[in-house]
C-alpha cells in the first residue's frame, strides 16, 4: 500500500490537496496511461486518513462478528448461561441480592471481560460478540436487499419514465402507506400461526427470514424515489443524449451512463441504512415480533442496558461505547467513499 | 462532507469514551444484603392472613378513632401512572380506582383494619356488617341515619336496591360479578342478566324473593345457596351505593355522586383527578375513615420511575405524594433500601398474588412429570427477571402470605431449602418416563418480562431432561389464549389474587372442577372429584370453620393432585413523601391505607 505521504509527493508540486490534482481532468505528465474512475477513485480513497482508518475498523467489527463463537471458546464464557442464578456457579456470586454485579464496573474480571448482566448475571462479553453477529449480518442482509431493489426499480422507473414510471411510483406509495412497524406486529404472529406447528418453537432461522422479508419488502421505497429522482435530471443530461443519439441500448446507457453518477447517494443512504437497521431489529424484540431471549441482539442489549444506567452504567457502556464507535465509523467510511467518487460535491 | 477530518472523529471518539467512563465512575459493588427485611416480610406476613371477622353495631359506629399526631390541612398529591379506566363504582374491579373509591364512595359494609393485621368487617352505611339467617341464605341490612350523598339527598334503601339492580343493566361490564350471579341464582346460571334486562331503569325492580325492601332503612337479600362471604363481598369497591335520583348510567362513569368524606372537583379524564371535602359526610357515621386533609390532587401518567425518582427526590410537592398502586421501580429499589432515611418512607408487604406454574392436566397426565417440574424450577431466577429480592419471595405453597389459611412452613416439595431447583431428585422421577411426556410447550406472553421468564423456564428445566418448547403468545391475550380449555400448551405462568381474604376467592375460581371452561380461570382443568366435595363443603362454611376445610382442599390439590408449581409470591414495595402522616399497609388492598394519612405540616 502507498503511504500517503509518498502518493502525494509523485503529484505535481502545485497541487496542494492531492485530491484536487487528481480530479483535475488532465492526465498526469509522467505517466501517460489512463485510468477507469474505479481506479481512481480508490486512489482517492487509499490517501484519505479517516476513510482508511475507518474501513478497517468497520472490518474489524464483521470479523469479530464472524469469529464471535472462536472468541468466547478463548474467553471460557457463553451467552446463554445464566452465571447469576445457575446452582452449579453457586460458588463464583455474581451478583449481590437486588441482582446488580459484584465487584468492580459491572463485575468486570478475568472470567467476564465486560461484566456480567444484572439480575441473570449471564456473559456481556458473550453477549456481545454473540449480538454483532445476530445484528450485523441482519442489518447487512436487509439494507443489502433494501438497496438494490430500490436501485433497480429507481432507475426503471425514472429512466424510462411514462406509464412505468406512474405504475411504479403508485406501487412505491402503496408501500410507503403501509405503517412498517405495526404491519410487522400485526404480521407476525399470522406467519407463525400459519407455518409453524402450535406445539412446536418458533426456529430461529424463520424469525430471521420473516424479519428479513418484512423489512426488506416495507423498506425500499425510500431508495427508489431518491434514485428515481436523480436518474430523472441525469436522463436529460447532454452525455445521455449523445449516447442515444449514438445509438446505445436503454441497457447500456442506464448500466454506463446513469448508474455511476448515481453511486454516491446509494452509497450515503446505504451508510445510513445499516445502522438504524440494527436499531429497528432491536426494537422489534422489543415489541415482541423480533428474536426473542435468549437469541443476543446487540441493539437489545444496548436498549436494555439503558434501563440500568444509574444503577449498573457498564451494563450500558461496553455495548452502547461498541455501537457508538461501529455507527460513527460507518457513517465516517461512507462519507470518504462518497468523496472520494464525486471530490466536488463536498467542497 | 470533509469537514469532519480524522483528529476530529478521534477527539469525538475520545470524549465520548471518557464522558461515559467518567459517568460510570469506577466504584466497586461489594453487595447489600438484604435478607434481613426479606425476613421480617415473612413475619408480617403471618399477620397478613388472619381470617376475617365479622364486626357488629358497636364496630361499625363511627367516628373512626383518631390516628396518633393527626393534623388536619394540606393537600396530598398522588401519582399514578394510568389513567383510570372508570370511576362508576359498578364498573371498579381494578384496585387503582379501588383506591379512590375509598375516599368518594361507601357501601353497605367495609373493611376495617387495626393496623396490626387483623381485618374485620363492619357496617358502612349499615348499621352492622350484616344479620344472616336461614342458614346464611338470607341477609339483612339496616340502614344507618341521616346518611347522605353530596347533594344533600338522604340514602334509602330503595338507593341501595338499585345499586343492585344497575348490576344487571348492559353498561355495568367491568365490575365484579358475584352479586349479580348469586341474586340471579341456579335459574339464570348462563346469563344472570335475564334476571332484570333494564338494570331496574323501567318498571320492572327485582321480585321480592330476591331483595326486598320492607321499608325505608331495612335491605334483604335472599340467595338459593348458603353465602357466608357474603358481607366482605359487598365491601368491595364494585358495590358502593349509587342514588338512583342522580343515575346517569353510561354518564355516571365520568362523574359519579360522593358518599364519602371526599367529592370529585375536577376531572381530566387520563390527566388529573381533584377531590375536595364532602360537607355533608358525617364522621360520625363512619367507623373506618376520616377527613383530614382538604384534598386530593391526583396525577396520572407519571411513570413508576418517574414517580421513585420524584419521591427519592423528595422535593416540593412532592412531600406530600404518595403512590396510590404505583410501587418503587425494580432498578431503583437499591436506592431506596440502601439509604436509612428513604427507606423508613416505604411501605412493604406481600401483594395477594401467586404466581405459579400451571399444568394443563389434559395434556400433562403424569404425575412424575408435574412433580419433577416442581422439583426442577429455578424460583431464584424467576424473581431476580422480575427485579430481584423485592420483586418477590419464593412461594413454598399456594396459598398466598395475604391468605387466611396461610401456612408458611407447608413446604411439601422443599422449595424453600432449594429455591434453584432440586435437580437430583427431578431426575430421579424422570427416569422411567418416556421421552415424548418430557416435551412440554410452555407458552409465554411476548414481552420483555414474559421473554425474561422463558429463559428462566428453559434453563431450569432443561438442566433435569425436559425438552422445552416455548411459545410466544400475544401478551394483550396472554390470559384470554391459555384460558382456553382446548389450548395447546402444557405450562404456562398464571398468576390469581384474592377479591376478598377468604381462600374462596381463590380456591373456588382457580380449582372448582365445575368451573372448567373457555375464558374461566380454571387454567389447569383440574377435574378431581374430591377437589370437588371439599370446595361445595367449604362454601357453605361460616368463615372460621371453612378455615380449616380450605386448608385440607389445598393440602390434596397440592400433594395428590399438583396442579401448578407454586413459583413466588410478588411483594408490594412502595414509597410516600416526607411530609405523608398515617401511612401504613393495608392488609385488604395490600396498598397504601388511604383512609388515616394526613399532612404532618
Amino acid at each position: 500500500m502507498t503511504s500517503p505521504t509518498k502518493a502525494e509527493g509523485s503529484g505535481s508540486a502545485v497541487a496542494l490537496d492531492p485530491e484536487l490534482a487528481s480530479t483535475s481532468e488532465k492526465v498526469e505528465p509522467k505517466k501517460l496511461e489512463g485510468r477507469s474512475p474505479g481506479q481512481l477513485m480508490w486512489q482517492r480513497f487509499r490517501r484519505d486518513r479517516t476513510g482508511m482508518f475507518c474501513a478497517g475498523v468497520v472490518i474489524f467489527y464483521f470479523v469479530i462478528a464472524l469469529l464471535a463463537p472462536l472468541l468466547t471458546a478463548i474467553s471460557g464464557t457463553d451467552p446463554y448461561t445464566l452465571y447469576g442464578q445457575d446452582p452449579t456457579y453457586a460458588d463464583t456470586p455474581v451478583l449481590d441480592d437486588f441482582g446488580l454485579p459484584l465487584g468492580y464496573f459491572g463485575g468486570v474480571s478475568g472470567v467476564h471481560w465486560f461484566g456480567v448482566e444484572p439480575q441473570y448475571g449471564r456473559d456481556v462479553f458473550a453477549m456481545l460478540v454473540f449480538g454483532m453477529r445476530t445484528s450485523l449480518y441482519m442489518a447487512l442482509g436487509v439494507t443489502v436487499l433494501v438497496m438494490l431493489t430500490g436501485v433497480i426499480l429507481g432507475l426503471i422507473g425514472g429512466y424510462f419514465g411514462g406509464r412505468t414510471d406512474y405504475w411504479i411510483g403508485r406501487v412505491t406509495d402503496f408501500f410507503l402507506s403501509f405503517p412498517q412497524q405495526l404491519f410487522f406486529i400485526a404480521f407476525m404472529p399470522v406467519v407463525t400461526a400459519f407455518f409453524v406447528d402450535p406445539r412446536e418453537e418458533t426456529p430461529t432461522y424463520f424469525r430471521a427470514v420473516a424479519i428479513l422479508i418484512v423489512l426488506w419488502v416495507l423498506g425500499w421505497m425510500g431508495m427508489a424515489r431518491l434514485v428515481r429522482s436523480t436518474v430523472l435530471s441525469l436522463r436529460e443530461r447532454e452525455f445521455v443524449e449523445a449516447a442515444k443519439v449514438s445509438g446505445a441500448s436503454p441497457w447500456r446507457i442506464v448500466r454506463k451512463e446513469i448508474l455511476p453518477n448515481v453511486v454516491s447517494p446509494i452509497l450515503v443512504q446505504f451508510t445510513y441504512q445499516l445502522p438504524s437497521t440494527i436499531l429497528t431489529i432491536a426494537f422489534l424484540s422489543f415489541a415482541g415480533v423480533g428474536f426473542v431471549e435468549p437469541t443476543p441482539d446487540w441493539g437489545r442489549l444496548f436498549a436494555v442496558g439503558a434501563r440500568y444506567a444509574e444503577q449498573d452504567p457498564a451494563f450500558m457502556f461496553f455495548p452502547g461505547v461498541a455501537l457508538v464507535i461501529f455507527i460513527l465509523c460507518f457513517n465516517l467510511l461512507g462519507d470518504s467513499v462518497r468523496d472520494a467518487f464525486d471530490p466536488k460535491s463536498g467542497r | 462532507m470533509k469537514s469532519l477530518t480524522s483528529r476530529r472523529a478521534r477527539a469525538i471518539v475520545v470524549a465520548i469514551a471518557a464522558g461515559s467512563l467518567a459517568l460510570t465512575g469506577c466504584s466497586e459493588n461489594k453487595g447489600t444484603s438484604s435478607n434481613k427485611d426479606s425476613k421480617k416480610d415473612q413475619k408480617e406476613a403471618s399477620a397478613q392472613s388472619k381470617p376475617v371477622t365479622y364486626g357488629n353495631a358497636a364496630a361499625s359506629q363511627g367516628p373512626a378513632a383518631a390516628v396518633a399526631g393527626a393534623k388536619e390541612g394540606g393537600t396530598i398529591q398522588v401519582y399514578q401512572e394510568a389513567g383510570l379506566s372508570h370511576l362508576d363504582p359498578g364498573q371498579i374491579y381494578v384496585s387503582d380506582a379501588g383506591q379512590i373509591s375509598n375516599l368518594i364512595f361507601r357501601g353497605l359494609t367495609n373493611f376495617k383494619e387495626d393496623g396490626k393485621g387483623g381485618v374485620s368487617v363492619v357496617g358502612d352505611i349499615a348499621t352492622d356488617s350484616g344479620q344472616s339467617s336461614d342458614g346464611g341464605k338470607t341477609w339483612t341490612y339496616k340502614l344507618k341515619d341521616g346518611i347522605k350523598d353530596q347533594n344533600g339527598n338522604e340514602i334509602t334503601s330503595a338507593d341501595v336496591r338499585h345499586t343492585f339492580e344497575r348490576q344487571f343493566a348492559k353498561f355495568i361490564f367491568d365490575g365484579p360479578p358475584y352479586v349479580r350471579s348469586w341474586l340471579a341464582g341456579n335459574q339464570y346460571k348462563d346469563d344472570p342478566r335475564k334476571l332484570l334486562p333494564d338494570g331496574g331503569f323501567g318498571k320492572k325492580h327485582l321480585p321480592d324473593s330476591v331483595l326486598e325492601t320492607p321499608d325505608d332503612k331495612t335491605v334483604v337479600f335472599h340467595f338459593d345457596t348458603a353465602r357466608p362471604d357474603f358481607p366482605q363481598t359487598l365491601a368491595m369497591p364494585g358495590y358502593s351505593i349509587v342514588p338512583e335520583k342522580t343515575d346517569t348510567k353510561e354518564k355516571y362513569d365520568k362523574a359519579p355522586v360522593s358518599l364519602g368524606p371526599y367529592k370529585i372537583s375536577e376531572y381530566k379524564v387520563g390527566k388529573s383527578l381533584k377531590l375536595v371535602k364532602n360537607d355533608q359526610w358525617n364522621a360520625d357515621s363512619d367507623s373506618v375513615r376520616h377527613q383530614y386533609v382538604d384534598g386530593w390532587s391526583i396525577d396520572f401518567g407519571v411513570t413508576e420511575s418517574t414517580q421513585t425518582k420524584r419521591l427519592i427526590a423528595d422535593q416540593g410537592v412532592s412531600k406530600n405524594a404518595i403512590q396510590f398502586t404505583g410501587s418503587v421501580e425494580s432498578t431503583q429499589i437499591q436506592d431506596v433500601i440502601s439509604n436509612a432515611a428513604i427507606n423508613k418512607r416505604t411501605i412493604k408487604g406481600y401483594q395477594p398474588y401467586v404466581m405459579q406454574l400451571t399444568f394443563n392436566l389434559d395434556r400433562v397426565k403424569n404425575k412424575a412429570v408435574r412433580d419433577a417440574v416442581t422439583y426442577a424450577v429455578n424460583s431464584k431466577s424467576l424473581i431476580a427477571g422480575e427485579g430481584g429480592a423485592y420483586g418477590g419471595d419464593v412461594a413454598p405453597n399456594l396459598f398466598a402470605p395475604t391468605l387466611p389459611g396461610y401456612e408458611k412452613d407447608y413446604d411439601p416439595y422443599g422449595r424453600l431449602k432449594t429455591p434453584q431447583g432440586n435437580i437430583e431428585k427431578a431426575k430421579e422421577l424422570l427416569k422411567d418416563v418416556p421421552a415424548a411426556e418430557k416435551k412440554l410447550v410452555f407458552a409465554y406472553g411476548n414481552t420483555e418480562q414474559g421473554q425474561k421468564r422463558k429463559v428462566a423456564i428453559e434453563d431450569a428445566l432443561g438442566k433435569v431432561g425436559i425438552d422445552v418448547v416455548s411459545k410466544e403468545v400475544d401478551a394483550a391475550s396472554y390470559y384470554e389464549q391459555i384460558g382456553k380449555v382446548k389450548n395447546p400448551y402444557d405450562i404456562y405462568i398464571t398468576g390469581w389474587g384474592q377479591d376478598w381474604p377468604s381462600p374462596a376467592t381463590v380456591v373456588t375460581p382457580v380449582y372448582d372442577p365445575s368451573l372448567v371452561g373457555d375464558g374461566q380461570s380454571n387454567y389447569s382443568h383440574i377435574k378431581d372429584p374430591e377437589v370437588q366435595k371439599l370446595i361445595d363443603k367449604a362454601l357453605g362454611q361460616e368463615p372460621t370453620e371453612a378455615a380449616a376445610t380450605w386448608k385440607e382442599a389445598h393440602k390434596y390439590i397440592l400433594e395428590k393432585v399438583n396442579p401448578a408449581a407454586p413459583l413466588w409470591y410478588t411483594k408490594q414495595f412502595q414509597l410516600y413523601g416526607s411530609n405523608i402522616g398515617g401511612a401504613r399497609y393495608s392488609t385488604e388492598s395490600s396498598y397504601i391505607d388511604v383512609n388515616n394519612l394526613f399532612l404532618k405540616s
